[in-house]
C-alpha cells in the first residue's frame, strides 16, 4: 500500500517523493508526541509513588533512590480496592444476568413476532430509550428506600438492567431481523415449537450480538458511578468507583506520594482488563457506538 | 412467523386455537421479563417525578400539591442557571475542541496506515475505559496545587507562574481543568468512531484523487470530510446530550465548587435532592433534563439514521 503512493506520488517531480515521506514522518512525529501527552499521567505516579514526602519534595522528578512500599501499603488500606473490587463484579455479573436474557427475549419476539400488540409494546420499552438516569433518580431512591432495597448491590443491579434492557432489546431486535426466514421455517416444518426453534436455533445464532452485550454491560456496570452513590452508603457495599471517590474526599492531594500510589492502584484492575482485551472492548464499543 | 399461521389455517378449528394459545403463551412470557424490568424501575419512577416535580417534598414531612412553584423557582434559581449555563458551554467546547482534535488523530492514524497505526489507536483509547473515578482522581492528580503534575513541572522547569497556580480552587480555571482532563478521557472513543467511518470510504474514492494529484489535506477537506457528514453531526448531539448528563467529573473533582464555578445541571438536581432533601425541586430538574435531552436525541434520529448505523 505504501509502494503504491510512493509510485504514485513519485511521477514526474522527483522531489514530491521526498516531500510525501517527509509528512507521514512528521505526521507520526505529531501523534507519537500526542500519545506520550495520553499516556503521561499515567506514568508520572509511578515516578512518585516511591518517594518519601521530603525525597518528593524535593526532588520530584528524579529517579527514587529506593523502592519503598509503605505509600503503596497505607494507600491500600485507605482505598481497599479489592473489597470495592468484589462488590463491582458482583454488580457486573447481577446486570449482565438480568439485561441480557430479557433483551434478548423481547428482541426475538418483537422481529419474529409481529402484530399489532408487540408492536405497541415495543414502542413502550423503547421510551426507555431516551429517559436519562438523572430523571428518576429520586423516586427511585425512594422506592427502594421504601422496599429495603438500598444498601444493597442487587437494589444497584436491578435499576441497571432496566436502563440498559430498551438499548439492548433494540439491537437484538434488529438482529434477529436481519438472520434469514427461512431458519425459523425449516425448524417449525421439523416440529420444533416456538420455545424450541427459540433455544435450539435462534439463541445459538444470536451468539456475536451476545458477546458484545456482555462485554458492553459488562463495562456499564463496571463504570457506574451516580447510580451507586445515591443507592449505596454502607461502607461494606462501596462499589470501586465509590471506594476511590470516598478516598478523594478524604485524602487530599498533600501526601502526594501515598496519593500517587492510590491512583496506581484504583486504575490497575481497569489497565489489566483493557490490557486484555483492547480488541474485544474497541470492537465492542464501536457496535455499541450510537448508545449514549 | 407467517409459515405457522399458514400451516394453522389449513389444519382443524381445535388444533388452530390450539397453536394460538401457545403462540400467545410463548409471546407474554418472552415479554414479560423486560416488561416487569421497566415498570417497577422505570415507568413508575418516571411517573413519579412528574407527580412529585408538582408537590413540595421534603423527606419529612408530607407531600403538598404546588402546581408549577417549583418550575417557577428554578427561574429565580442562581444555582440552576449556572448549571445551564456550563453544559451549553460544555457542549459548545467540547464540539469545537474536541471533535476536531479526534478527527485530526483518527484522519492521520487512517491516513499513513503503518506498524503504528493499531498501537497509537490503542493508546488514544485507553482513557476511555478507565472508570470516571479513576479519571477524576488523575485529574486532581494532574491539577492539584503544591504538589500537582502540572505545578511539579513548573516547578522543575523554574516558572513561578506556572508552580503557583491553584487549578481547581480557582473559580476561573475549575471549569478549564476538568474540560481538559474530560477531552483527554472522552476523545479515544470518538477517535475509533471516526476511524471505523473513514475505513469504510471506499479505497477507489482515495485512489482516483491520488491519480488526480490532491494532497492530504486537499484529500481530507474533499473527501473525508464530506463523507463523515453524518457520523460528525451524530458525534455533535451526542456531546451535547452527553453535557446534559454531566455530572461524574465536576462533583468529584471540585463538587461543582469553588462557588458554583462547575455547577451542571446534574449536580444542582444532586444538591437540591440529595444534600438539601428538597424532593420536588429535584424532580423538577429531572423533568427539565428529561425535555433537553429528548429534544436532543429527536434531532439525533431526525438527522436521518442509516440503516446500518444500530449495530
Amino acid at each position: 500500500m505504501r509502494m503504491r503512493r510512493e509510485q504514485s506520488a513519485g511521477r514526474g517531480r522527483s522531489s514530491s517523493r521526498v516531500h510525501y515521506g517527509m509528512s507521514e514522518i512528521i505526521i507520526t512525529i505529531v501523534l507519537v508526541v500526542l500519545a506520550v501527552i495520553t499516556i503521561f499521567p499515567l506514568v508520572v505516579p509511578l515516578l512518585f509513588a516511591f518517594k518519601t514526602q521530603l525525597e518528593f519534595a524535593y526532588h520530584p522528578w528524579a529517579i527514587p533512590e529506593a523502592l519503598r512500599w509503605n505509600n503503596f501499603a497505607e494507600a491500600w488500606k485507605a482505598v481497599r480496592i479489592d473489597q470495592g473490587l468484589l462488590n463491582t463484579l458482583i454488580v457486573c455479573f447481577g446486570s449482565i444476568l438480568c439485561t441480557i436474557p430479557s433483551a434478548v427475549l423481547a428482541g426475538y419476539v418483537f422481529a419474529r413476532y409481529r402484530s399489532r400488540v408487540t408492536e405497541i409494546l415495543f414502542y413502550a420499552i423503547l421510551i426507555g430509550y431516551f429517559v436519562p438516569v438523572q430523571m428518576v433518580l429520586v423516586p427511585l431512591y425512594r422506592m427502594e428506600v421504601s422496599l429495603k432495597m438500598n444498601d444493597t448491590l442487587y437494589g444497584l443491579f436491578l435499576p441497571m438492567a432496566a436502563f440498559g434492557i430498551p438499548f439492548w432489546t433494540l439491537i437484538y431486535r434488529s438482529f434477529f431481523k436481519s438472520l434469514p426466514r427461512e431458519l425459523a421455517e425449516a425448524a417449525s416444518i421439523d416440529g420444533a415449537g416456538h420455545t424450541k426453534t427459540f433455544f435450539r436455533v435462534m439463541l445459538p445464532l444470536a451468539q456475536p450480538a451476545t458477546v458484545l452485550a456482555v462485554l458492553q454491560v459488562f463495562m456499564g456496570a463496571w463504570n457506574d458511578y451516580l447510580l451507586s452513590l445515591i443507592l449505596l452508603s454502607d461502607q461494606n457495599k462501596f462499589t470501586m468507583q465509590l471506594r476511590v471517590a470516598s478516598f478523594l474526599n478524604s485524602y487530599g492531594t498533600d501526601r502526594m506520594p501515598r496519593y500517587a500510589a492510590a491512583v496506581i492502584i484504583s486504575a490497575l484492575p481497569t489497565l489489566i482488563l483493557y490490557l486484555v482485551g483492547h480488541r474485544w472492548i474497541i470492537k465492542g464499543m464501536l457496535s455499541g457506538a450510537i448508545k449514549e | 412467523m407467517e409459515i405457522v399461521e399458514g400451516k394453522t389455517s389449513f389444519a382443524g378449528k381445535k388444533k388452530h386455537k390450539k397453536q394460538d394459545r401457545n403462540r400467545s403463551v410463548f409471546i407474554f412470557f418472552c415479554i414479560l421479563p423486560a416488561i416487569l424490568f421497566l415498570v417497577i424501575f422505570l415507568y413508575y419512577p418516571i411517573e413519579e417525578t412528574f407527580r412529585l416535580s408538582l408537590t413540595k417534598t421534603t423527606g419529612l414531612s408530607k407531600e403538598v400539591f404546588v402546581g408549577t412553584d417549583n418550575y417557577q423557582r428554578l427561574f429565580h434559581d442562581e444555582e440552576f442557571f449556572a448549571g445551564l449555563k456550563h453544559v451549553f458551554s460544555w457542549a459548545f467546547w467540547s464540539i469545537v475542541i474536541q471533535l476536531p482534535l479526534s478527527f485530526f488523530i483518527a484522519f492521520s492514524l487512517t491516513y499513513y496506515s503503518n506498524r503504528f497505526t493499531r498501537p497509537l489507536q490503542a493508546v488514544f483509547f485507553l482513557p476511555n475505559v478507565l472508570p470516571s473515578a479513576i479519571t477524576a482522581m488523575l485529574g486532581k492528580f494532574v491539577f492539584a496545587p503544591n504538589y500537582g503534575l502540572i505545578v511539579s513541572l513548573g516547578k522543575v522547569l523554574g516558572w513561578k507562574w506556572l508552580a503557583s497556580i491553584d487549578f481547581l480552587g480557582n473559580p476561573n480555571l475549575a471549569f478549564w481543568a476538568i474540560f481538559a482532563i474530560a477531552t483527554w478521557a472522552y476523545s479515544g472513543f470518538y477517535v475509533i468512531y471516526l476511524m471505523s467511518r473513514i475505513e469504510q470510504i471506499p479505497r477507489e474514492l482515495r485512489e482516483a484523487a491520488e491519480l488526480d494529484g490532491a494532497s492530504m489535506w486537499s484529500y481530507a477537506r474533499h473527501i473525508v470530510l464530506p463523507e463523515l457528514n453524518y457520523p460528525l453531526r451524530i458525534l455533535a448531539v451526542l456531546c451535547t446530550v452527553g453535557s446534559l448528563k454531566l455530572f461524574d467529573l465536576p462533583n468529584m473533582m471540585t463538587t461543582g465548587g469553588p462557588g458554583n464555578a462547575t455547577v451542571t445541571l446534574g449536580i444542582t438536581l444532586y444538591r437540591h435532592g440529595f444534600i438539601n432533601w428538597n424532593y420536588g425541586k429535584a424532580a423538577a430538574i429531572g423533568v427539565v433534563i428529561f425535555v433537553l435531552s429528548l429534544v436532543f436525541t429527536i434531532l439525533q434520529f431526525s438527522l436521518g439514521r442509516k440503516k446500518d448505523e444500530a449495530i
